[in-house]
């Protein structure tokens, strides 16, 4: 049968033209801190910054909005990245001791509708270089590549390796030039001889150019001695006998001085002065953390600074007993010295300064901290070093994201509050100064709209993004955690104490070192039962319904000023007093006692706790009837938020169903798993904990064991046939709502209605009675006595799917086969109003199959059998319209639907019948599919890893991807000056 | 005797169409024909038995002798139909009395051409020397599983029917990963490949005897396996599994099929591995199948379509309450039910009861309803007692619907029940 629907859409060319106009698959940016990074570098002179990861991913930002991306065709770790600068064009050197070419590649410009368009610039890659001696052969480790030095020139490149030695190669082409190989033995010959006491001097650790002579480098050993080299005349000007591990080399501006940081967590000032070849002694040597033993200061810059005395920057250097834990970088001039202490490792650092040769100073503006979670920036102009919020690479996973949620086209008002109730929350130290990495330019047409990204946390608190662009930047946080009275609960203070650091530094001003807490990255959370399940906003009435893992379902509302007030508390029982079923999970949380002061933004109205406390896993709001929907894995309920009357209660509980009390947390399984997760966990921070982890035989051994384990881990490969049961365990979880006025009870009076869908694939359909709204619209609330009447439930129709597969979603369809508007849509005339004339039909999507089926009688018009046909499970569905791209007013609604193989079906409504196929996440990538969400116009995201969004689209017309242009430096496009 | 079924229709006008009737009740015998291509329906048939038999007031049991020599129950018309189209000359049709029926002779091999058995019905040597197989009530005669297309497939590969709602028992196989291997233009290949790894004991693919551990999955109803990982053919299974249609590879090839033209005139349905297997496999026509052959597993989509059940209940617009909390709205979920609605005659009480439930199959397959069987009106017990719980109504009709809803013997219809309380 689908195969003649299948033969009979694709043999039609129009319509292949029509869906050709509709439909296309993109997928065009991603947004968040990329996962894992391990290298950043910046151009001073284009403004751009580039991001290295794990991965093997490339990412360049430059202004908001301007980004590109590049991967490497192996997954290997990016270590370092060098820019060319102001050429547009950057080198990576990956972990399996390859060197990557990058070009931003100019498209020519083109005019577009009589309108000369910019070239839109994007990243390639246009060689790549293998350096000999390939890693995990111990032998020629001696020649892996351990740092790199591209001179100011740009037509050197210097690569010290782990033996040792300094190649030089030749750019463009990466050639060795033989005769410029400084090896060690060269090094150790002119060393006296109590220095050289028959050691090996160890790595290089560090080249540095000399700032003021080209063509001569500073070479730092790991042993600790530093060498002043001439490339040109291939000797060695001067020699520095340091005697302590040697970590990181910066010069001094003028290069009569250069510092050398230490593994002891010490740092020295060596003067330069020609004479001597010989130097035995530093100007200063300091261990700013002493005299306890400390770690190591890992890399170290001095800035000099016009008005005051250089501006000294090191990560590092902690006392190694009491802070040895910390993630931490100092900044110190004078008197001032602020350690900023991050949550996540430093990765790499850099400063914003003056690079001009004419100016005599650094001047440095800001401090840019890229830390394995996320990005900070550190304002050096005004006092006091604030930190710069972020346009892009929020750390969307500051606490880990556990559900999201879409709201397209959001109200210029609504905005507005939102911004400014965001504005409110910036803490003090938060300076508004210009970003300072403003590389670039952003092509791409402003937003039509204003799109609204919700993430609910871990740590229950949502977080408002602006999605409009390409560029992701925080709107708002609200936290749920103060409606309730938790372990950590600072009552008196209405803050979240991560909220704002800075309160804790003040009191913390007497402590040594002088600690500041830096960035938002916040993995632990205080309570998991605080995770955010569920979020449903109304963007006309700003309610918000925001539903928690502890059965916890809060009503807000938007207000403008700090308020301080008490929340409602109902409790619903979704047992119905179902007997002998004990809830083995956790406790609810606590609603607190007192009244709380809440700040401007959203505001919970009423707190719902469902009993048993199990986690929500479906809720609906319809604002206009002001009711709220939520569902556990025991039953649903349905409340009057505005007389804060509960409305209905059911349990769908199945009689034999006993996972369903046993709670999240008491599952012997999920326990495992977290075990082994944590460990892996373990595992994973010593591997990258490690400097340059060489990998030897031993690792390889243990390489191979996890992957054993890993494999093992895999299901047995043997799978049951057997129909699903209503036995089945989870049966009675509520998977999803639906609010409609439509006709359930006859053909010709229709009225508000709920539907809600089940894990064993039963609807439950009720008639509702909401006083004061009649045939679909809402009078106007005037009578005392309509204020005092409540709203009723009465349950007209109980489905029973047959399949018994689990229902993801439900929707009602008007006259024309069109889903009804949202709340307040149709009664503010803000959609084209509903077709209640002609019947109404009901679209109910399960795991398996998509059926649509006629109203008020419910019997089956269409339907199609995916799992039976496709063998793939739908995951997420979404009713989206499509616009197309080339006929102005044209558009369709359709049914996009996501299955458990990654894939997306799009199938046309109310006809169901297969349109186009995406292959969109990969089938072995659960949370991705599991975290997809659409947007209501034809975009979507998902959850590449813990960190970032992939965004995409499957509109021809609706697309949203960075289109940047870049000034180069370099001649007309492809030309390459050297 | 009366030697014409149809009067007006004198017996030498009767062509090719008519099928020559011998029927035998006790030791009297009467002769008529009835249309092969129009046999009427089966009360019919039997009030005519009945009547050139002249029984009256006693039940009676219709048996026929099919083909194979089977003694095989006439009580509907989707039987009498095959009865009829399969005769061959003649029909042959054994009348008993209800009370006397010894059900252990229907089945394989009760009857044989040869006519000493057929006049030894009751105990033949043959039955004794077998274990005689109690096949059950006639009237709980279904289809569990068939062998179908075949004229079609391949004679090395086996497409398996299990019908679920047939049985009660658990379809009860696993299916697994593995190997196979394939001729392909560059030589033989592994290739991977779906294999049945376990059959659960007593479950229905078991006793079918058509499926064994270690045949390979080639087909799950027309869709072809290869390509696809094991988790998506379980699910594939999985959601058809109200109608499974298998194609496989047996391991053991000796049990072929062999084609040959009786069998592929017979609708390409075939029961001959009962003769492995020791089990019958009843494959019945039913009348929604269309009786020309064309037994596509395509069509089987669309007719065998597991019903959606929805429950109704008929609203009343609610009166205008002011008082609602939710102690009352569960009392009047109390009320919900009539409190007695046991005589199957009480069809019209929507009058006096405010909320009645309907209890009712997709309407679609109630439109499918014969016209002239009466729509089937019971109260249940059990349903009754579940107050309305529509977990354990579903339990109690995946179970077997016939049981627990105490149905009439012989008026339901295989889909499209209705049922009011």
């Amino acid at each position: 049968m689908m195969k003649f629907r299948f033969r009979r859409q694709s043999t039609d060319p129009q319509r292949e033209k029509i869906k050709q106009e509709l439909f296309a698959f993109k997928k065009t940016v991603e947004h968040g801190f990329p996962h894992q990074p391990s290298a950043l570098a910046f151009d001073p002179k284009l403004q751009l910054m580039a991001i290295g990861t794990k991965s093997g991913a490339i990412k360049i930002y430059g202004a908001p909005g301007v980004e590109f991306t590049g991967l490497h065709k192996d997954a290997t770790a990016v270590t370092q990245i060098l820019f060319l600068p102001g050429r547009g064009c950057l080198l990576s050197v990956l972990d399996d001791n390859t060197i990557h070419r990058w070009e931003l590649v100019a498209e020519s410009t083109r005019e577009v509708g009589g309108v000369k368009k910019e070239g839109v610039v994007s990243l390639r890659e246009v060689d790549s270089y293998s350096l000999p001696g390939r890693p995990g052969i111990e032998s020629s480790s001696a020649t892996r590549a351990t740092v790199l030095l591209l001179l100011k020139s740009c037509d050197l490149l210097c690569v010290g390796t782990e033996g040792g030695g300094v190649y030089v190669l030749e750019l463009p082409r990466l050639s060795l030039k033989e005769n410029q190989t400084l090896l060690q033995d060269h090094v150790t010959q002119s060393l006296p001889d109590d220095y050289r006491c028959g050691k090996s001097l160890g790595p290089v650790e560090s080249l540095q150019e000399h700032p003021q002579q080209a063509g001569k480098i500073l070479i730092g050993y790991s042993r600790g001695l530093v060498v002043l080299w001439d490339l040109s005349s291939r000797h060695a000007d001067q020699l520095f006998l340091g005697k302590q591990q040697l970590e990181s080399l910066v010069w001094e501006r003028s290069g009569n001085l250069f510092v050398s940081s230490h593994n002891d967590g010490g740092y020295s000032v060596w003067a330069v002065t020609n004479g001597n070849i010989y130097n035995h002694q530093p100007v200063s040597s300091t261990i700013p953390y002493g005299p306890f033993p400390c770690k190591a200061i890992t890399k170290i810059l001095w800035r000099t600074t016009q008005l005051s005395s250089p501006v000294i920057l090191y990560s590092g250097g902690m006392p190694r007993a009491s802070y040895g834990d910390r993630h931490c970088l100092t900044i110190q001039q004078d008197k001032e010295h602020v350690t900023l202490d991050f949550t996540s490792r430093v990765i790499d650092f850099f400063t914003v300064h003056n690079m001009d040769n004419d100016k005599e100073f650094d001047d440095p503006s800001a401090l840019v901290v890229l830390l394995e979670e996320e990005l900070v920036v550190i304002d050096l102009l005004t006092p006091g070093w604030p930190s710069l919020p972020t346009p892009y690479l929020a750390p969307l996973h500051s606490s880990a994201i556990t559900c999201s949620c879409h709201v397209t086209n959001v109200s210029t008002k609504l905005w507005e509050r939102l911004i400014n109730a965001g504005k409110a929350q910036q803490s003090r130290r938060h300076t508004h100064r210009k970003w300072p990495i403003c590389g670039g330019k952003s092509l791409a047409p402003p937003p039509r709209q204003q799109e609204l990204l919700l993430t609910g946390h871990e740590d229950g608190t949502v977080r408002f993004w602006d999605a409009s662009g390409v560029a992701l930047t925080p709107l708002y946080k609200l936290s749920t955690a103060n409606v309730f009275h938790t372990d950590c609960d600072p009552i008196d203070d209405p803050h979240d104490p991560c909220d704002d650091p800075d309160m804790q530094q003040q009191e913390e001003e007497e402590e040594w070192p002088p600690f500041r807490k830096v960035g938002c990255f916040d993995p632990y959370s205080d309570d998991p039962r605080l995770g955010i399940q569920k979020i449903s906003l109304c963007k006309y009435s700003n309610k918000l319904v925001v539903a928690g893992t502890a059965g916890q379902v809060i009503v807000l509302g938007l207000n403008d000023e700090r308020s301080d007030h008490l929340v409602d508390v109902s409790v619903m029982d979704l047992l119905q007093d179902r007997e002998g079923f004990t809830w083995k999970g956790h406790d609810r949380l606590e609603p607190r006692l007192k009244p709380a002061p809440f700040l401007p933004g959203f505001q919970p109205l009423v707190l719902l706790q469902c009993l048993p406390p199990a986690s929500v896993t479906a809720v609906a709001l319809h604002a206009e009837w002001n009711l709220v929907a939520f569902g556990t894995s025991h039953g649903f309920g349905l409340f009057d938020y505005h007389r804060r009357n509960a409305v209905l209660a059911r349990c769908t509980l199945h009689p034999n169903d006993s996972l369903a009390m046993e709670g999240p947390l008491s599952r012997v399984k999920s326990l495992k798993k977290s075990l082994r997760q944590s460990f892996r966990r373990i595992r994973k921070s010593r591997v990258s904990g490690k400097k340059r982890a060489v990998i030897t035989t031993t690792s390889k051994v243990q390489e191979a064991n996890a992957a054993l384990a890993e494999q093992e881990e895999v299901a047995p490969v043997q799978r049951r046939i057997e129909p699903r049961s209503a036995d089945d365990s989870l049966s009675g979880v509520v998977r999803c709502f639906c609010f409609a006025d439509t006709f359930l009870r006859d053909g010709t009076h229709h009225g508000p209605t709920l539907w809600a869908g089940t894990n064993s694939g039963s609807v439950y359909a009720y008639a509702l009675e909401v006083p004061g709204v009649d045939s679909g619209r809402t009078c106007e609330r005037g009578g005392a006595s309509e204020s005092s009447m409540c709203v009723e439930a009465v349950l007209g129709k109980e489905i029973q799917l047959m399949h018994r597969a689990p229902v993801v979603s439900i929707c009602v369809l008007d006259g024309r086969g069109k889903p009804l508007p949202d709340p307040y849509e149709a009664s503010q005339d803000l959609s084209i109003a509903p077709d209640m004339t002609n019947a109404h039909s009901v679209l109910i999507a399960s795991e398996e199959q998509l059926k649509v089926f006629s109203l008020p009688k419910v019997s089956a018009k269409t339907k199609f059998k995916l799992t039976a046909h496709e063998g793939c499970r739908v995951r997420k569905v979404a009713l989206v319209l499509f616009s197309s791209a080339v006929q102005e007013d044209y558009s369709e609604h359709t049914l996009v639907c996501l299955t458990n193989m990654g894939d997306m079906h799009l199938f046309n409504m109310p006809g169901l019948r297969p349109q186009v196929r995406f292959d969109c996440i990969r089938k072995e990538d659960i949370s991705g599919i599991a975290s997809c969400v659409f947007t209501k116009n034809g975009q979507g995201f998902y959850l590449i890893s813990p960190s970032e969004y992939e965004r995409f689209s499957l509109s021809a017309k609706v697309l949203i991807k960075p289109q940047c242009s870049v000034q180069l430096l370099r001649h007309l496009g492809h030309m390459f000056t050297w | 005797m009366n030697r014409s079924f149809n009067k007006s229709q004198p017996l030498r006008h009767i062509d090719c169409n008519a099928v020559e009737v011998k029927s035998k009740y006790g030791a009297e015998f009467r002769r008529f024909s009835v249309d092969r291509v129009k046999p009427g329906r089966f009360e019919e048939f039997y009030k005519l038995l009945l009547h050139i038999h002249r029984i009256a007031n006693m039940e009676m049991m219709i048996g026929y002798a099919d083909v194979h020599g089977d003694l095989l129950p006439i009580n509907n018309d989707d039987n009498f139909c095959k009865a009829v189209s399969t005769a061959h000359p003649l029909l042959r049709i054994f009348i008993q009395r209800q009370e006397e029926v010894d059900y252990s002779t229907f089945g394989t091999n009760t009857i044989t051409r040869k006519k000493k058995a057929v006049v030894a019905l009751r105990n033949s040597d043959i039955s004794r020397r077998r274990p005689n197989i109690h096949i059950g009530l006639p009237h709980d005669f279904r289809p569990v599983s068939s062998i179908i297309d075949v004229d079609i497939l391949p004679e090395s590969h086996r497409r398996v029917r299990l019908y679920r709602h047939g049985s009660d028992k658990p379809l009860g196989f696993y299916i697994r990963d593995g190997t196979s291997m394939r001729v392909t233009p560059h030589g033989v290949e592994k290739v991977p490949g779906i294999f049945i790894s376990r059959m659960v004991p007593g479950g229905l693919a078991e006793s079918t005897g058509l499926l064994a551990i270690n045949d390979e999955v080639l087909e799950v109803n027309g869709i072809e396996v290869s390509g696809k990982s094991l988790d998506q053919v379980t699910d594939m299974m999985i959601a058809n599994s109200h109608n499974l249609i298998v194609t496989v590879k047996p391991v053991n090839q000796r049990n072929n099929v062999v084609r040959s033209s009786r069998i592929s005139g017979s609708s390409g349905q075939s029961s001959d591995s009962s003769g492995s297997t020791g089990y019958p496999s009843l494959s019945m026509a039913a009348a929604r199948e269309t009786p020309s052959g064309a037994h596509g597993y395509h069509d089987d989509l669309e007719s065998d379509e597991e019903t959606d059940i929805v429950i109704e209940s008929s609203l009343k617009r609610p009166s205008q309450r002011s008082s609602s909390s939710l102690a009352s709205s569960a009392s009047r979920t109390q009320q919900q039910l009539p409190p007695s609605h046991r005589s199957p005659q009480h069809h019209h009480h929507h009058h006096h009861v405010s909320l009645n439930q309907q209890l009712h199959k997709e309407p679609k397959h109630s439109q499918q309803h014969k016209p002239g069987q009466p729509q089937l009106h019971s109260s249940n017990p059990a349903l009754r007692h579940s107050n309305g719980s529509l977990h354990k109504i579903l339990n109690s009709l995946k179970t077997d619907p016939r049981h627990s809803f105490a149905l009439p013997k012989g008026g339901v219809e295989e889909d499209g029940t209705v049922i009011t309380l």
